[in-house]
Parts: C-alpha cells; structure tokens; sequence
C-alpha cells in the first residue's frame, strides 16, 4: 500500500515535470506532428527497445540467482577498498564534508533530485529525441542506456558495497532514508543496498548529459538544464551518503563508455557482426587448415 | 686547517676501488642475506566484520567506534559491512573472521557457556565454539561444572569466570533494553520478542476481542524466506518459529513451565533421569499426532541431521549444546520418553526441554546429504513450517507479511488446566507481521495505524517520532541478548589471550551506552556480564568472581584512547611500535 502511494506521487510529480519541459523545449506544435508519426518513428528504433527489455526482464527475472550468486559464491566485497579510497584521495571524507554542509534546504532540495529530479532527467531525452526527425539519437539514447545498465549489473553481481551510510552511521547520515523513510519501498523494488559500486544514478544521468552535449545544436537550451540535473544528482548521491565519491567517479566513467557505444554502435551492426563471426566459426575448414 | 693529499696514481685509484668496492659489497651483501634470512615485522591489522547499518545501526556503531580505537592503538583495522545472513555464515559456520561485532541472543543458563567456548565444539556451527577457542583450564571448568554438586559449582562457575576474564575468548559490550512502539489503543506489556511476550498482549482482555489478527511491524530484508528453525545464516523475525514450534516446556522468567510436556518427573539415579509425559492429544499443524517418538526423533535429528549416513554425524548448528546434555533417549509408550543424562547437574539439565520438537514424518526425509557437512535439513527453506504451536503458518504470499493464523485443535487452547499465562487468551485471530524496509518506515506504518505494535530492534535514534505523536508510545523491558565483541583465535595474533585482553579494553562501554544506545542499555560491568551472564533478567545470586576485571579500564576519556596509555599496554605485552604503528 505505501509503495502505492509513494509510487503515485512520483507519477504525478515527473509528469508535471515532462509536460512543461515537452511545451518548453520542444513546443506543442513538434510533438503533435511527431505524434502523428509515431508508427515509423518506433519502427525505426525496435531493435535497441528490444535490446533495453531484454536487458531489463533479465534483471527482472534473475534477481534472486544473481543475489545468490553475488552474497553466497562469488562474495567480493570491495566496501572497504571504497572506504579507504576516498579517504586517501582526499585525505578527509569526500562525502562526510558534503554532509557537513547540512541544512534542512539542502536535504530536501537533493532528495527531490535524488528520486524526482533522476527521473525526470532520464525520461525526458525520450520525448525529446522522439521528436526529432531522425530517430538516430534516440537509438543511441536506447543503447547507451541498455550499455549502461547492462555494465552495470555486472559490476553489481561481481562486487559487494555498501554505501557509507551503511558502513559507518558515526560519520555518514543516511539522510535519505531519513527524511523520507517509505521511499525505501520503491527503491528497495529496484536494487538492494549491496549494489553502491558503480553508481548507476550518477552514470544514466551524465550518460544523459553527454548525449545532451552531441545533441546540442538540436536543443540548445537542454544541455545547460541536462548538465544542472546530472551534476546534482551524482552530488545528491554523496550528499544523501548513497554513495561513496569512487562510485561516482566510477559511473561518470561507465557513462563516458556507454555514451560512446552509443554514438558507435548500433544494435543491428552488434548482430551482424555476430552472425558473421558464428558463419564464420560454422564452415568446414579448408584444406589449409587444421 | 688544510689537507694535504697524497698525489694520486691512477694505479692506486683503481687499487682503490676495487678494495673498497669489494668491502662494500661484502658488507651489502651480509646485509642483503640478513635481510632475506628474516622476514621484517609487519603491522598488525585486524578486519572487524558487522551488518550494516540497514541491518543494525548499533552493531555499525559499535564497529565504527572500535575501528576507530584500533587505529588510535597502531592497528590497521579494516571495517567490512556485511548482510544480517552471510555475516552469520562468515563467523557461526566458515570462521572467516578476524573480529566480529553482533547481537547474541543470549544465555539460558551457565551451562550455555559450554556450548560457546568448549574445545570439543571447535569444528561444529552455530554459536558452538564460533572463536576456535581451545584452552585447557577453561575446558576443564566447563565439564566439570556439569557434574558437580550445587555449592561445589558455584566455586568452579567462579574459576571459570575469573579465568575468562582473564584469556577474553569474546567480551561483552552491553545489555539492550528492547524497545517497541505500540498504538495507544491496545496493553503491551513488554516489547515482543519471545512466544511468552506475543502470548502476554494476546491475552490481555482490554484488548479484545478483536475480530482480527494482531498487526506486529518488522523491518529488515528476506525475514520471510528461509523459515528453518535449525539454521543460523539467515535473517529472522525474533520468537517468530517459537510461536510455531512448540519445545516440552518453555523457559518463562526463569521458571520451566511445562508446555508439551504435561509433567516432568526427575529422579537421580546413576545420574539424572527425566520421565516426560506428553499432553494428550497433541497434534502437528498437518493433523498428524504428535507422539514421544518426535521426541526421541528430534533429540537425535539434531546431534545427526543426516541420521548416521555420515561418520561422526552433521550435528545442527542450534540447540546443539541443550541436546548434548541428554545421552540416551527411551520412548515407553506414545506420550511417554525416557531422557537420561550422566553426567549433569540438575540445573543445566532442565536446558534440554526447551528444545523446539519437530515433527519426524517431515523432517526424516531432509538426512539426505548435499554437500560436506550440509544436509537437506540445514539448507531447505521450510517454506511451509509444520509445527505443533498455538499458531500455524498461514501465507507468506509476498516478501511484505507473514501470517499466522490460529491453531484451533492446539490442547492448550481453551484448556482450564494449562500455563497461568495462557489465561485470557486469545483476543486476538492470530498474528500478521508486517514487514517495512527501514525503522524509519516501519515507525511511520505505527503512527498511522496500519499496525499495533513493532517487534524488531527500534534504534533509540527512531523513538523521538514514537514519543511527539499522541496515539503512540514506547515501551521498554528486559533481555538475555547481548552486543559483544568476539575474536577469532585461528588469527596470528588473536590466539594470544593478553592481546585479546587489551584489545577487549579498546572499546569505552559507558560511552557506547550513552552515546549510541542514549541510555537504553546497560554496559557489562563485571566478569559475569563481560561473559554474557545478565544479572538483571537472570535473577539469581551474583557470583564472587573479581570485582574489577581489567578489562573494564578503558584506556582512555569520553570514548577516545590515550594513544601512549594503549601503546604502553602493548607494550607491556611484549609488542613494539615503529612509525606508530603496531608490529606483530
């Protein structure tokens, strides 16, 4: 019942949000003409969607094995390392200064990035680039994040981390969780608190960014708007003691990465080459060779 | 004042070189051989495993403040978060540790302390032996406070204390006072943790009757899997399995009031017998009878879960140290067994009738091995307990509740004749636990209304919403559980019991009381409590061991070392410092 209401309020919200951004940025007149073409605007973006709910159901389906797999067998438990990292790098604690910082402005502004504004941000770039007349930055928004996540989750199942939040409640807040304990409900749907290393809010969201960035010249007023978002959502994840500063390092890293799959690869050229590469392994061997 | 150098030859000048070159080197590679011949000293680092504050924000704190001492003291210590369950694998069945901080879950009797530090249990799970402690005097005292007379074990229980104090197999932190958040509406006598506590609200007749089932708010992950009361790696609902499982009699107040068992009739000859007459008409939540034959049956399941297919037997990892006191079993007839311990005092031996009965025609089939050491009974999820309790399982449909719902053909409902706590029950149809994902939630779900009371750890931290809003309040009581400190005595320098005494002192009790409890514990304060001996629930006549154990003194003010004080208690030990930092 309270992941209704929470999940509710989070509908209603980031509606809002997209509305006025779709009016703003890309203007009632874009949209309704693009509407009218959605058929062959989809058509032409099928195969990344299908590679990004392939990815998603088999998260989805394989939660519990992967939770087995990552606790019971493999068992690499890196939060240590995270910890001592960014002590090192800074000689202090990256995110206890943040939190030092504190106002109870602060804190609710950074939740409201954390859960609406992440949202927000990952969902608009669909409208946006459906709107365009080529579907080819959407395609690479569709598979830079499927890159995204797909990375991501096998970092998640390699390595067990806890966020400072967990690890040391005498020098980090769980703020979040404190301010608004139920939105637990819906993010424990999504991920548990061993999966903090990379951190996937800060890596949708700058992927986001980067992706702002190619498009510039498209929606020149998204890239400034993209980049307050992004920035303060991998701020948030510190700020809230989500995330360890190596995890977001680490997700601005996977961003770069996936936003370059993105741009470099798409979906049909990946099969092909792998229905080239299996053709090539299945003829017979030539008299030549062994 | 001025030189005067001899003119010098090209011929010396190489002479030269050469002679000191080939010295040199002599000397270098003297030193090399050294240096190669003896491994240099290395600092001493120490991992402290604990949950994570998700799981127990006080165990993290506890951590995090002893981290933080270690490090004071030269010691590169590490801090490892890691889940309620596989924390539980770490220390109580693999021993991958080097320092753990957790929540026991306390002692019943002095006895138990067998089962915790005696040598033989070394190799077995569970809380047997979990620190690889292996140490003759203590063995010694263990045993022989088994056989001895009452007066005569008072002494050795003393010996045994004073000599615990002494080696720090493990240390105590402090005693929680359990607290709970209850609606305004209903009598909660004690926050609920144990079957008797749940049973005590139940029956209370301003709260009822309610044509409904008792909501009780939880918080934690996977507290509705794996509901197998022989297991330890798991996170669990606390009393949740003893509501479903009844043992022969139930340790209430420190009295045994008996439950299955109608009567116990002890007699002492060549050593202690315990004739056990069960109830008539006791059933299995299935319908099946339950009869002295799963007496005998789960006495022995649980010293060889794979009933003799394996040499030496894959004991249990729980209720292994009760079920070791019995030696024979002898069922007379169908509600009638025979129980015979050697050697034991009277005392311990009551420990045995608290062992959950469980029913054979299901557990029987789960011998089959798995793998080394790992049978179907200690890796199936019993997702569909079958127990012989005043309640049955009913749903666990989603990992958000779990339901229990009333055992109707249970003989001590509605009977005149039963416990004196079983009058005026029950106002309630059962039991819903609701499970919330943080304290936080879970004290919201209070406040609300959606449930009556809660049942897990509240952190001290969450009771300040409890205490503003006006339908709703705190509620205090009494526990056996403990937070200690344990070590692992396979570890290089952990095997050493004077370096296990001044690490026992690196954590400030008073202060971890008043600061990450605010006040709602109270700090082991003597050689019994550093043990894990509660002098406020147990109620007994305190032993005469050493007032002042040494590990008591804290070496330092306010929760921070003096750092020269630690390195000079190091030091005294025979350990030295370079750089600051401890050398093993």
């Amino acid at each position: 019942m309270a992941l209704v209401e929470v999940l509710l309020e989070l509908v209603f919200i980031v509606a809002a949000m997209l509305v006025t951004a779709t009016l703003v940025l890309v203007g009632p007149r874009r949209m309704v003409a693009a509407l009218y073409g959605f058929r062959w605007r989809l058509e032409a973006c099928v195969l990344p969607f299908a590679a990004l709910v392939v990815v998603l159901l088999l998260r989805w389906s394989t939660q519990d094995i992967v939770q087995r797999l990552e606790r019971r067998v493999l068992r690499n438990n890196i939060t240590p390392y995270l910890f001592e990292l960014d002590q090192a790098l800074f000689g202090t604690d990256p995110v206890a200064v943040l939190q030092s910082l504190q106002t109870d402005v602060l804190t609710s502004f950074f939740v409201f990035i954390y859960i609406y504004g992440y949202a927000f941000l990952l969902l608009f770039p669909f409208i946006a680039y459906f709107a365009l007349d080529e579907m080819d930055d959407l395609s690479n928004l569709v598979v830079a994040f499927t890159a995204n996540y797909g990375i991501g989750l096998v970092c998640y199942t390699l390595f067990i981390a806890f966020g400072p939040r967990n690890v040391d409640p005498l020098l980090f807040e769980g703020l979040l969780y404190e301010a608004f304990p139920q939105s637990r409900t819906l993010t424990n749907e999504i991920n548990q608190n061993t999966n903090v290393f990379p951190s996937l809010h800060t890596s949708l969201s700058m992927t986001v960014f980067f992706l702002a960035w190619v498009t510039r010249e498209k929606y020149p007023l998204w890239f400034p708007i993209s980049a307050v978002f992004a920035i303060s959502v991998a701020f948030s994840t510190m700020y809230l003691g989500i995330h360890w500063f190596s995890d977001v390092i680490a997700g601005t890293a996977l961003a770069l990465v996936s936003v370059y799959i993105g741009v470099n690869y798409t979906i049909e050229g990946i099969l092909v080459s792998i229905r080239q590469f299996f053709e090539a392994q299945g003829q017979p061997p030539n008299a030549d060779g062994e | 004042m001025k030189d005067v150098a001899p003119p010098t030859t090209r011929r010396g000048l190489l002479a030269g070189i050469g002679v000191g070159a080939t010295s040199a080197l002599a000397g270098c590679s003297e030193r090399l051989w050294s240096q190669a011949e003896t491994p240099g000293s290395e600092q001493v680092s120490l991992t402290i495993k604990t949950v994570p504050a998700d799981d127990n924000r006080l165990a993290a704190s506890i951590a995090s403040h002893l981290r933080e001492n270690y490090r004071a003291a030269g010691i590169d210590a590490t801090h490892e978060p890691v889940t309620k369950a596989e924390l539980y694998r770490d220390i109580l069945l693999e021993g991958d540790y080097d320092v753990f901080v957790a929540r026991h879950p306390g002692l019943d009797e002095y006895d138990a302390l067998r089962g915790l530090l005696h040598s033989r249990f070394r190799s077995e799970h569970g809380w047997q032996n979990p620190f690889q402690f292996s140490d003759v005097t203590a063995d010694d005292y263990l045993d022989q406070q088994r056989v001895a007379t009452e007066s005569d074990r008072r002494d050795l229980l003393t010996d045994l204390i004073d000599h615990l104090a002494e080696t720090a197999p493990y240390t105590v932190v402090a005693y929680p006072h359990p607290l709970s958040g209850a609606s305004a509406e209903i009598t909660v006598p004690s926050p609920p943790r144990q079957p008797q506590e749940y049973i005590e609200i139940l029956s209370q007749s301003d709260n009822g009757p309610r044509d409904g089932p008792l909501e009780v708010g939880v918080f934690g992950e996977e507290l509705t899997e794996r509901l197998n009361p022989l297991t330890v790696d798991r996170n669990r609902i606390d009393g949740l399995l003893d509501l479903l499982y009844d043992p022969l009699a139930r340790r209430i107040d420190g009295e045994y009031v008996p439950w299955l068992a109608e009567e116990v009739e002890w007699t002492e000859e060549d050593g202690i017998q315990a004739r056990v007459t069960l109830r008539e008409g006791l059933e299995w939540h299935d319908g099946e009878s339950l009869d002295a034959e799963d007496v005998a049956f789960t006495l022995r399941f649980i010293g060889d879960t794979s009933m003799g297919d394996v040499d030496g037997g894959v004991p249990a990892p729980r209720y292994r140290s009760q079920q070791t006191l019995v030696s024979t079993t002898n069922v007379v007839d169908s509600q009638t067994v025979v129980l015979s311990m050697s050697d034991t005092t009277p005392a311990a031996a009551r420990r045995v009738l608290t062992i959950p009965v469980l029913p054979e025609h299901i557990w029987d089939d789960r011998s089959e091995l798995l793998a080394d050491r790992q049978t179907r009974a200690l890796a199936d999820d019993n997702d569909d307990p079958i127990g012989s309790g005043l309640f049955s399982f009913a749903d666990a449909t989603t990992d958000l509740e779990i339901e229990l719902e009333p055992f109707e053909e249970h003989v001590l409902r509605g009977a005149t004749t039963g416990p004196d706590i079983l009058d005026g029950f029950s106002q309630f149809e059962g039991i819903t636990f609701r499970v919330s994902p943080n304290p936080g939630a879970m004290v919201e779900a209070l406040i609300d209304g959606e449930i009556d009371v809660t049942a897990s750890e509240l952190p001290p931290q969450h009771t300040e919403p409890i205490r503003d809003a006006e339908n709703v309040s705190t509620i205090t009581g009494t526990t056996d559980a403990f937070y200690m400190i344990g070590y692992n005595n396979a570890h290089d320098e952990l095997s050493n019991p004077y370096f296990r005494r001044v690490c026992s002192r690196l954590i400030d009790r008073e202060h971890v009381v008043s600061e990450f409890f605010e006040t709602f514990a109270q700090p082991a304060a003597s050689s019994e409590e550093l043990v894990g001996v509660n002098s406020e629930t147990w109620g007994h006549d305190n032993l005469e061991t050493d007032d002042e154990p040494e590990i008591l003194r804290f070496p330092g003010t306010d929760g921070e070392v003096n750092t020269s004080r630690v390195r000079s208690l190091f030091q005294d030990i025979g350990y030295r410092y370079e750089n600051e930092e401890l050398l093993e």
